[in-house]
């Protein structure tokens, strides 16, 4: 057998099946991250700002949503849902109709979150979702501190 | 291949479109996956919240993080990567922030300017209601939440 000379350099082209063995490697790569990504999603509030006083104020109809220590949430001091359940399908049912009542009455739909000091935020980013989702924006959050 | 539509020469598999179609598909996973990876504290767990809205980024704001330690029960302040023990602290420098964003607007206050307050999930309220109170005492009435959109 002929044995090729080691010095003699031949040009053998740019090698596509390596190429697009790599490319797809990379591809796998992203499409299973893209699945894992996590994306930053917000939650808007307003704090309460001075009214002016020349004009007259309207009185909002102001739901109440409180926050126990144990992450149990009641809306106007009736207890909705279990403190475990972070889904809260019984307070969003009733926050969307009270969404659809304040919209028929074309009054505005006004919620305060009061969360106890020691409860955790997650409750309180859990019941914002529960807000979220009924299209209520106009929320304010507030700590109920011992005094 | 048998019984071809007539013409004579079997065509042969085409190299270059399919790494155009790769290529295309890999750059199409490449952003979607390096341009929303989260650019939050490592050491913060963001709450989930899949029903929130996409956050706008167009808007001029200052993020507070509020780390939780379990161990030590204590909850650190950082806004520009300077840590913070008290919420009050922040007052001075949302103040400065506030009035720095509104310059930059054609005179007068910045009113889309906003506090993006991204709190860990395990936070006792409190510690967010500090952290509103120094944006409240600062003048920003607009408070964003961050959570991510899944655990």
């Amino acid at each position: 057998m002929k044995r090729l000379p080691v010095n003699d350099e031949i040009y053998i082209g740019f090698q596509i099946a390596p190429m697009i063995d790599v490319v797809f490697v990379i591809m796998l790569f992203f499409m299973v991250m893209a699945g894992a990504v996590r994306v930053e999603k917000e939650l808007n509030s307003q704090l309460p700002g001075t009214a002016e006083t020349s004009g007259s104020a309207d009185f909002v109809d102001e739901q109440i949503i409180t926050i126990s220590p144990e992450g149990e949430v009641s809306l106007n001091d009736e207890p909705f849902d279990s403190a475990k359940s972070r889904a809260l399908p019984q307070l969003k049912a009733t926050l969307m109709r009270l969404k659809q009542n304040a919209d028929a009455a074309k009054t505005p739909c006004t919620v305060t979150i009061i969360s106890d000091e020691t409860a955790k935020y997650s409750r309180t980013v859990d019941v914002l979702d529960a807000l979220a989702v009924a299209g209520i924006s106009s929320v304010t959050f507030t700590v109920n501190e011992e005094e | 291949m048998a019984g071809g539509g007539g013409g004579g020469d079997e065509p042969e598999f085409q190299v270059a479109p399919m790494i155009d179609v790769l290529l295309t598909i890999l750059i199409f996973f490449m952003t979607i996956t390096s341009a929303q990876v989260l650019k939050t504290d490592r050491t913060i767990k963001l709450p989930a919240a899949p029903d929130a809205q996409k956050k706008d980024n167009m808007r001029s704001e200052a993020i507070v993080n509020v780390r939780w330690n379990p161990a030590s029960k204590k909850a650190v302040f950082v806004y520009d990567d300077v840590e913070h023990q008290h919420g009050s602290d922040l007052e001075p420098l949302l103040k400065k922030a506030r009035e720095v964003a509104s310059r930059k607007i054609a005179q007068g206050q910045n009113p889309n300017f906003r506090v993006v307050i991204r709190g860990d999930q395990d936070l006792p309220a409190l510690y967010i209601s500090q952290a509103m109170n120094a944006a409240g005492e600062a003048g920003i009435s607009d408070i964003s939440f961050s959570a991510a959109s899944k655990d």
